[in-house]
């Protein structure tokens, strides 16, 4: 009886045989496979997932791409670019021509920063903290939220009154603000600690990874709230559908009810939310590294190199642009994404 | 009605348009003088209390509105007649009398009429700078009650200011007074090369008594901020804008020439953010060239960029009492592993002198690392790595259990590469990995005074030119200017015994070894480089750029 779920409960009704059917179904054309179906059906969604392929192979085989470190400095080359970057941006001028500033270094593919740095694998390795990001972000807020969000739906009542009551009092902060706030104190009083501490730790763990963790901990803190709504919601409307009462009148388990029968139906609508936020949390993660919040140096982050580049706009434009172009790029196609995954996973919303 | 309505709105904006011209008009008309520049960081605060200010910024205006007794030139950096007419020095060389100039009004922006008024006492009579006035500024900024991290300057060369300003004399000892209305003595406890020059300086400046202690900290709002000098505060947005215009009242001094601008109007600006209103013809000059536009822009306004000398000097400081910068070895590896001369030549490319001493080697006494090479500060990788064994020996640290190391300095889009470049000097050579972080002006030197970072960044331009203003005003064990917590005896009795040696070369050796001990004995600071100055100055305009710390924006004009 386990496999009653919303899919089979649609189709088998009519059917004489309904879980033998319904096995069959799963197996030929279930929702999934159906959401899959309508998704590559779509052309931009496709264009998404192929450009973020291609940033997940980047930032994975990143070392083998490049012949430097992010963090290495020549200071022979400092603020040079390749003869293409020059004749791409009108205002750069080689150093030889009249008015010409601009040493000509073509080792470097997208020209060297203020510190003689590649643009190019700064690029590629920032290419890693957005990506990680973008996937962090969602799953953190999609465990918390989804669970807490099931648990006070499905329970109900005085609990699932105080849990709101705590979700409301999150909401009352401003993110950006808790965010920034947060980020400043980790910073000021982890920084300086004992050896052996908790906060030693933490810090250490947080200068390994470039000062992610940190940004993991304040996005995860300030994600999760809206998944948890959005799913309880869900489980309020499911709580008194058919199939829950039979579940429940055979004897399921509660928590079985909520993984095997609940979780299954509310996944749609909060995968799409998920999905059509992560382009948030790549711009939250932008925007704090470009305030000087987020990363530490040397770790490159594209919001960063935006910071550091936009100081140079007007003598050396490709140090801000390539990064932007970089994290446009990404932003485009998780949008993309987003907007496909709930044409796919929401067909009532098309036909509207 | 309806008809007669619309036509008594037409004629209404009819007469507002007319208005509007004939204001434009008037306007052009006056054609006022107005000098805008950009100056300092995005945020930067200015503090308008003479008593308390302690940065470039600040000083640049105080210096014009509050002219001292013997102001430097600031294209020679020495003394000229400013508020004292003329002084005579007592045969020991230890009593100052000066004389004072006489009918110099107090005054005050008005902003019911728009202009500069004289300030006047509570029987209507205009009040006039005194000797009083003077004696007033000086005790008010060595009385230990104003707090003044400049308190130390005057209090030592007044005698019994010290006592004063430690809490343990009476302000009726201290041995500075009018002897009338125009006539101001001081007796300095010793004798010394440079004592014109310290009474010239803005810490012995007169201060306005009443409206101090009428408004108390209120007294700098502009309605309450009664100047002599050339220029009065108008309006000062915090962290963005400050409008001074002209004093009309001021008679003019040597030091302090009659003014030809009329308004002088600052904006604080990221240096790329001021670049670019430069370079769109909003602002007429600005105080900071971004790094990397400087090769277009000797290409591109070879007339207007303009590189000079700059007394000021660049260090990292180490709070001595925080692990593990509280390990004299590993202050001298930090040190050592910083590569000055690539810094410098490589990434600044700007013609700054690296410096392994602190003070500037301009100076009449100055001891100088040419002249003692082997003294002080030097960049070698191998030196640092050793000096790096003996603290992982002292300690039994090693580069896993160390304490973290935290970087700080003041947002500026320049010292963020520096920090970066020397962070992977650091990893490089010494394989320490250390965090940089940043903090706006004025908090950044709050922190610092109040709980200052393991290793923090600054510069200390000379007030005077004395090696004594750089070794004995800053890290003295009671400057208020030292925030490393260090403190040597035979350092102190070092300066204490140059200060008062008249003999230029006879002082060069004690300085020596005083360099000696501050950066490398005992390291309590990593001299990084000699600065130079660096700024934009529209073509069409009469500048005089300083080799003092501050810009005199008062003596400029606009041509044409």
């Amino acid at each position: 009886m386990s496999s009653i779920d919303a899919s089979t409960e649609r189709v088998g009704e009519a059917l004489p045989e309904p879980i033998r059917l319904a096995q069959e179904t799963e197996r030929s054309r279930g929702p999934w496979l159906d959401a899959w179906r309508r998704l590559i059906r779509n052309r931009a969604a496709i264009v998404g997932m192929v450009v973020i392929a291609a940033f997940i192979l980047i930032a994975i085989f990143a070392p083998q791409l490049t012949n430097y470190t992010y963090a290495e400095q020549n200071y022979l080359a400092i603020n040079t670019a390749p003869k293409w970057v020059i004749d791409l941006f009108p205002k750069m001028k080689e150093v030889g021509q009249e008015m010409g500033y601009v040493r000509v270094n073509n080792d470097y593919r997208f020209g060297t920063d203020a510190l003689g740095r590649d643009l190019f694998t700064r690029i590629i390795y920032g290419a890693r903290i957005s990506l990680a990001v973008a996937f962090i972000g969602p799953l953190t807020s999609l465990l918390v939220g989804t669970i807490y969000g099931m648990v006070s739906g499905y329970v109900g009542g005085r609990t699932d009154n105080i849990m709101m009551r705590i979700v409301d009092i999150m909401y009352a902060f401003p993110t950006l603000l808790l965010i920034i706030l947060m980020m400043a104190f980790f910073r000021a009083s982890f920084s300086q600690s004992e050896y052996g501490t908790l906060a030693y730790q933490l810090n250490k763990i947080d200068a390994a990874f470039g000062g992610m963790l940190f940004i993991f901990i304040g996005i995860g803190i300030t994600s999760w709230m809206d998944t948890a709504r959005l799913a309880r919601g869900q489980v309020l409307s499911l709580r008194e559908k058919e199939f829950i009462e039979a579940a429940h009148s055979i004897g399921v388990s509660d928590r079985g009810i909520i993984f095997r029968h609940v979780l299954p139906n509310i996944m749609g609508p909060v995968i799409v939310r998920e999905s059509l936020a992560i382009p948030r949390y790549i711009s939250l993660e932008a925007f704090l590294s470009f305030i000087g919040l987020g990363v530490n140096p040397p770790t490159p982050s594209w919001g960063s190199m935006i910071s550091e580049g936009a100081q140079a706009i007007k003598s050396y434009p490709n140090q801000a642009i390539f990064p932007a172009l970089a994290l446009f790029l990404i932003m485009f196609a998780f949008n993309f994404l987003g907007d496909g995954l709930r044409d796919a996973l929401d067909p009532r919303a098309t036909k509207v | 009605m309806r008809n007669l309505k619309r036509t008594s709105q037409l004629f209404f904006a009819l007469a507002l348009l007319l208005s509007m011209v004939a204001g434009l008009g008037t306007v052009s008309a006056q054609d006022l003088k107005v000098l805008r520049v950009g100056m300092g960081a995005a945020g930067t605060t200015v503090v308008w209390d003479v008593a308390l200010a302690t940065d470039t910024t600040s000083h640049t205006f105080i210096e014009m509105m509050f002219p001292g007794l013997a102001p430097r030139d600031e294209t020679t950096g020495l003394p000229q007649h400013g508020m004292a007419e003329e002084w005579e020095i007592s045969e020991d060389g230890r009593v100052y009398t000066f004389k004072i100039k006489e009918g110099v009004p107090w005054v005050v922006y008005d902003p019911a009429t728009d202009s500069v008024v004289e300030v006047t006492d509570e029987a209507g009579n205009v009040r006039y700078v005194t000797a009083h006035d003077f004696v007033y500024g000086a005790l008010r900024t060595m009385d230990p009650e104003t707090a003044s991290n400049y308190g130390y300057l005057p209090a030592d060369w007044v005698e019994g200011g010290n006592a004063f300003n430690e809490g343990t004399g009476a302000r009726e000892d201290v041995k500075i007074r009018a002897v009338d209305d125009y006539t101001l003595e001081i007796t300095s406890p010793e004798p010394a090369g440079f004592l014109l020059q310290v009474y010239g300086l803005w810490v012995f400046a007169a201060q306005p008594q009443w409206t101090i202690e009428e408004h108390g900290d209120n007294w700098t709002l502009p309605e309450n901020y009664h100047v002599y000098g050339t220029f009065v505060l108008k309006s000062y947005e915090p962290g963005s804008r400050v409008e001074i215009i002209k004093n009309p009242f001021w008679p003019g001094t040597e030091s302090h020439p009659i003014p030809k601008l009329d308004v002088i109007e600052a904006v604080f600006l990221d240096a790329s953010a001021a670049l670019a209103a430069y370079e769109a013809g909003e602002l007429d000059t600005i105080e900071e060239v971004p790094l990397p536009d400087l090769p277009r822009l000797q290409v591109e306004r070879p007339d207007e960029l303009y590189i000079g000398s700059r007394d000021c000097t660049y260090y990292y400081g180490f709070n001595v009492q925080k692990p593990p910068v509280d390990n004299v070895h590993m202050r001298r590896a930090l040190s050592a592993a910083i590569d000055r001369q690539t810094l410098v030549e490589q990434v600044l490319g700007r013609g700054e002198l690296p410096a392994g001493f602190f003070s500037r080697p301009n100076f009449a006494a100055s001891a100088t690392q040419e002249e003692y090479p082997d003294l002080g500060a030097h960049s070698d990788p191998e030196l640092a790595r050793q000096e790096l064994e003996l603290y992982f020996e002292e300690t039994g640290n090693t580069l896993e259990t160390m304490p973290q190391l935290t970087l700080m300095y003041n947002t500026s889009e320049a010292h963020a590469i520096i920090a970066q470049a020397v962070q992977q000097m650091w990893k490089e050579n010494l394989g320490i990995e250390v965090q940089v972080a940043n903090q706006e002006w004025q908090t950044y030197l709050d922190l610092l005074t109040e709980d200052a970072p393991q290793i923090w960044r600054l510069g200390w331009c000379a007030d005077y030119p004395d090696p004594h203003n750089f070794l004995g005003d800053v890290f003295y064990s009671t400057s208020g200017n030292n925030h490393t917590n260090w403190a040597n005896d035979e350092f102190d009795s070092l300066i204490d015994e140059a200060k008062v040696m008249t003999d230029f070369e006879a002082r060069k050796p004690l300085y020596a070894r005083a360099e000696h001990i501050l950066t490398w004995e005992d390291a309590a600071i990593a001299p990084i480089y000699f600065y130079t100055k660096l700024s934009m100055i529209g073509t069409h305009l009469d500048a005089s750029p300083s080799i003092i710390g501050i810009e005199r924006y008062d003596k400029w004009d606009i041509l044409g």
